[in-house]
């Protein structure tokens, strides 16, 4: 029985590996605190990522392009703020680059981290990738801002309020492509394998459990229910009109809204 | 007949009682600055709580000084003592908040 069990563990693990390939690019970004109350500590440390969230496989990252914080609607470069660390999933056998901060909340209010990546080239896809990346950190009791817009290229406006949130809570959003909604785009969502202390870490039964789909309205508005505590990314896709030119030829770029939420167990 | 409607009265006043603390739950935040401490008194969304009642407490739970905040939630004050303070907010029909001003903070305010 133990065997037989170990033998199905490893199958899976190889599955995952094998499935690679159709795992979706995330961009990240993953506060220590959702929810920070007076008696927490007002420092956050922040972690930029471009990883694989469900296989836990890191992707390198040069320094972002944009990454800031929006409070009270007013935006604060943090770029300069950022250093580059190192990491690797059980399985990989190199590090790879990530980003990462501390950040001081000194004030009440929601705190909208954002970040715009150099862009990535994907040679699998042929090609760049350029994930606009938010995160919101509520402080001190004051739940406004949450809602504001960054004025991204593209970017997820949370219709539910992205804190506080229960696990099985439906998450709706809208997807903007420069400011406007898009319709009918498609929302691709992966749950974060690797959160610290999360020993439980899902083993999908076949490829369709690591990305769920789903699609916006006409109005491009969309919904998902979560099913575990943690980590929870949302990425819409869209082909943006620009080209970038790798090794001297044009090349289409990829640009996703990217909204990460985190979600906590009744009990 | 008489007893039906007053429980079904005393359960509305009830339901009615709890729904307004959950949705007007007060929050003070302070911090000090050049020699005085100002607080911000609002509720969730952020709407300002007029004319709550500031009371500040020193580490050994003494009254130190009360006084009301303006429309705006606002209400600042000379730094009575480098100490931990405990300032609370009253706002009306007894809700109630505090925010914790380390001494550190006082001290670094000053």
């Amino acid at each position: 029985m133990q065997t037989k069990r170990a033998l199905l563990l490893i199958m899976m693990v190889l599955m995952m590996i094998a499935a690679d390939p159709v795992s979706a690019h995330f961009g990240t970004i993953t506060p220590s605190d959702d929810i920070v109350t007076q008696d927490d500590d007002k420092t956050l440390n922040v972690q930029v990522k471009f990883i694989h969230p469900m296989e836990l496989h890191y992707m390198e990252m040069v320094k972002p392009k944009q990454f800031g914080v929006m409070h009270g609607g007013k935006k604060t470069d943090l770029l300069g703020k950022l250093e580059a660390a190192k990491g690797k999933s059980p399985d990989q056998d190199q590090d790879f680059t990530f980003w990462t901060t501390a950040y001081q909340v000194r004030r009440p209010g929601d705190y909208t981290f954002y970040v715009e990546p150099t862009p990535y080239w994907e040679p699998a896809e042929d090609l760049f990738i350029v994930h606009y990346t938010k995160v919101c950190v509520n402080a001190l009791g004051l739940e406004k801002g949450w809602d504001d817009h960054v004025g991204l290229e593209t970017e997820i406006i949370p219709f539910t309020r992205p804190y506080g949130l229960w696990t099985g809570n439906l998450f709706t959003g809208q997807v903007l492509l420069k400011g406007k909604p898009v319709p009918f785009a498609e929302v691709e969502i992966e749950y974060l394998n690797e959160t610290p202390g999360n020993i439980n870490v899902v083993l999908p039964p076949a490829d369709p459990y690591v990305t769920q789909v789903v699609k916006a309205g006409a109005d491009g508005v969309f919904s998902y229910a979560m099913p575990k505590s943690g980590w929870w990314g949302f990425s819409a896709l869209n082909e943006a009109e620009w080209k970038l030119k790798h090794d001297g030829q044009e090349k289409g770029v990829e640009i996703g809204a990217v909204y990460w939420v985190y979600t906590r167990d009744m009990k | 007949m008489r007893i039906i409607k007053f429980i079904f009265v005393a359960a509305l006043v009830m339901l009615l009682g709890s729904e307004t603390a959950l949705a007007h739950r007060v929050n003070l935040f302070a911090y000090a600055e050049g020699g005085k401490i100002y607080t911000e008194s609002y509720f969730p969304d952020g709407r300002p709580v007029e004319g709550g009642k500031v009371l500040v407490y020193d580490s050994q739970d003494k009254l130190l000084l009360e006084d009301v905040t303006d429309t705006e939630g606002l209400f600042s004050f000379d730094i009575p003592k480098v100490d931990d303070l405990n300032i609370v907010i009253e706002a009306t029909m007894g809700h109630k908040n505090s925010f914790k001003l380390k001494k550190s903070e006082v001290e670094a305010g000053k």
